[in-house]
């Protein structure tokens, strides 16, 4: 069924709760394609227009639809306001998936490779879960995580993004020139106001990871007042840092999370490599 | 769309089919408008792609079925205006929007300008990718009429091609490009020349103007057929070409110029064979005599009937070749020139006269001693022999001694 509008969809995911909500349908038909899912009823969000846009609220924040598409986020209107979040988008996949795949979506589905997640997840964004009768604010990182996730019946409707008017740096690693999935991906954003710096490194793990250490640190080191400088060396140090917190010894030996190696396996070594390089680049595009 | 059970199976004596049909198997009835025709669809489960719908229920085959996940773009469609993989859009929810196919670029009977311009640059191998990437470029050009290479690889990204290599898309992308650019140009013209027109005779209506309009939106605007739609878009078309005799040859570009590189021949007819019709043939040409071996056969080129060409000379045979314009030619060799008198290529191993060479001797002969005056102690090339034989592998060269 299509409702056009969001009381329409929130009353008839309350009336069949084991329907899905389809908005972009990239990952979920791919999962329905390769037989691992067989949806007992679709709610398409595709009608509902005003999820598709923006606005702004007070408090310098940008209030995102869920069915904004990520060909929608690459155009320059939207990057001027989120760069990080709008280079994610433009480098998410093919132009045939990102006319059609959404912000929602790529929570919600919560693949370990999302590209939005790592920009989401420093920007500290909230999302707004709507449910027939009222909606709850969550933080993003909770969503991910499965702290707090979305209960049957609950559509993704809002993502709350603070606007920093500050640089803001997305940088990925992929297999290949053209669309690929992330092997690492790095989001950077600075905080002025706050005097911080936010870091979350997506596709290493099954959720976006934050360096909050790290980032302590080298907010620490930035002149905040003056021309925003840092020592190479210390952007350098913060690439090892980050890489460090986020590639776990064990990375990739068998079975993975209780197994004990001796000193970092050759996979943890290769991505702690890549990782240190995007997070070295991503600070120094920020501060330059 | 209206999610109804399957209907009641009688041969299901128990009648448990219809309650796990329905829990495993819901399914919708929908009407989908594709390339401008309302196509209904009943009772497809709602899971179905809108790739499967559009070829095993639709019939239309045009977007390929290549990864199912959307990596590869063989099925891209148009839904709404925007380019998207077909095998990613559920059927149900597209019921209501506007769905182009490839089907739809040759809606007008013949190849769009995309696709005459893709078969023209040598962008088609295999042809799976081709209906996907017919319509990324459709869509490119919709959007950017003047794209630029990046742009083009960009929006092509999308779409995998194991074969070409993707220069003949990008080359037909600038094709297409550059002759919409000067139709519109064309098309201005012809608006400026009638607004010229009107100013000089006063009482002039802008009919011409009105003529010229529609033009400079080329590929924009697909006619409509009223008609009752045909299992597929051009299937009329198809008709049509099967008897055409060759003197039309099909796919050749109309208006695309050939693009800058083309690798193989002019593209109008190198490689087209069309459709055969010997019957033609034989009626341009006269038969061939059956002796005609035998008799004194002349190489005749093409273009001179009172001499029609009758049969390849055999290997070795004198041939006389004559400046055709200017002397006076009767029997095809007496052209009143004293040609060079050929003769026929020796035999394989025959030594040519005066020259040093005495012939490649016949296979299976041995080679003459490369060391007539006894091999070197280490088995090298004796100096002064460079490249007498190849040595074994693993002697050292006398050249590799500052190697060492």
């Amino acid at each position: 069924m299509l409702p056009a509008s969001l009381d329409e969809a929130v009353d008839a995911l309350a009336a069949a709760p084991a329907a899905v909500p389809v908005a972009g349908a990239t990952d979920l038909m791919e999962a329905v394609n390769a037989g691992r899912l067989r949806p007992a009823a679709l709610v398409g969000l595709g009608r509902i227009t005003e999820l598709r846009g923006w606005r702004y609220e007070d408090g310098g924040t940008a209030v995102l639809g869920a069915g904004l598409t990520h060909a929608r986020m690459d155009r320059p209107d939207f990057a001027a306001l989120i760069p990080a979040l709008a280079d994610a988008a433009r480098t998410a996949g093919p132009p045939q998936v990102r006319n059609v795949g959404t912000l929602g979506g790529n929570i919600v589905t919560a693949a370990p490779a999302g590209d939005t997640l790592p920009v989401l997840t420093a920007l500290e964004a909230t999302v707004t879960l709507a449910r027939s009768g009222g909606t709850r604010e969550v933080p993003v990182s909770h969503l991910l995580t499965g702290l707090d996730p979305v209960r049957p019946g609950e559509l993704l409707t809002w993502v709350r993004v603070p606007l920093l008017h500050a640089p803001q740096v997305f940088l990925k690693a992929t297999g290949r020139s053209g669309p690929a999935r992330a092997t690492a991906s790095v989001a950077l954003v600075l905080d002025p106001a706050r005097r911080a710096v936010r870091c979350a490194v997506g596709a290493v793990a099954p959720v976006p990871l934050r360096p909050l250490e790290a980032e302590a640190w080298v907010a620490g080191c930035i002149d905040w007042d003056g021309s925003r400088e840092i020592d190479p060396v210390a952007t350098a140090a913060f690439g090892e840092y980050v890489a460090a917190a986020c590639v776990p010894d064990n990375y990739g030996a068998e079975g993975a999370w209780e197994a004990v190696t001796e000193g970092p396996t050759a996979a943890a070594v290769r991505l702690r490599r890549t990782v240190s390089v995007l997070a070295r680049r991503a600070l120094g595009r920020a501060l330059k | 769309m209206t999610t109804d059970p399957i209907e009641t199976l009688d041969a299901d004596p128990l009648g448990l089919a219809p309650q796990v049909s329905r829990e495993l198997r819901p399914c919708a009835s929908y009407t989908l408008r594709v390339n401008g025709f309302e196509r209904p669809v009943t009772d497809a489960w709602i899971g179905e792609s809108l790739l499967y719908v559009l070829r095993e229920r639709l019939g239309l085959a045009g977007a390929k079925d290549g990864c199912e996940q959307g990596e590869c773009g063989a099925c891209s469609v148009q839904v709404d205006g925007q380019l998207v993989a077909g095998c990613l859009v559920p059927a149900a929810l597209a019921a209501d929007s506007e769905i182009n196919t490839v089907e739809g670029l040759s809606s007008g009977g013949g190849a769009s300008d995309v696709q005459q311009a893709l078969a023209a640059s040598g962008a088609v191998q295999c042809g799976y990718c081709t209906p996907g990437l017919a319509m990324a470029v459709h869509d490119l050009l919709q959007r950017n009429h003047r794209p630029t290479e990046v742009e083009a690889r960009q929006a092509l990204c999308g779409n995998l091609c194991r074969c070409t290599g993707y220069r003949g898309v990008l080359a037909a992308v600038q094709t297409v490009a550059d002759a919409r650019a000067q139709e519109a140009e064309e098309a201005e013209a012809a608006v400026a020349a009638a607004a010229v027109a009107e100013e000089a005779p006063a009482e002039q209506p802008a009919a011409p103007a009105a003529e010229a309009a529609p033009t400079e939106a080329p590929a924009a605007v697909e006619p409509e057929p009223a008609v009752e739609p045909p299992v597929y878009a051009d299937a009329d078309a198809w008709i049509e070409h099967v008897p055409q005799p060759p003197a039309e040859p099909a796919p050749v570009p109309a208006q695309a110029p050939a693009p800058a590189e083309q690798p193989y021949g002019d593209g109008a007819g190198a490689y087209d064979t069309g459709v055969y019709d010997t019957s033609a043939l034989t009626a341009a040409q006269p038969s061939i005599p059956a002796q005609a071996v035998d008799d004194q056969v002349y190489y005749q080129p093409q273009g001179y009937p009172e001499q029609p060409y009758q049969a390849t000379p055999a290997h070795g045979t004198y041939v006389p070749t004559g400046y055709p314009d200017g002397h006076q030619q009767q029997n095809g060799y007496d052209t009143g020139y004293d040609a060079p008198v050929y003769e026929p290529t020796p035999a394989h191993g025959t030594p040519l006269p005066g020259t040093a060479h005495d012939g490649t001797p016949p296979h299976g002969t041995p080679y003459a001693d490369p060391h007539p005056h006894g091999a070197p102690a280490e088995g090298g090339a004796p100096a002064g022999v460079p490249y007498g034989a190849t040595p074994a592998h693993g002697i050292r060269l006398p050249e590799d001694d500052h190697a060492s």
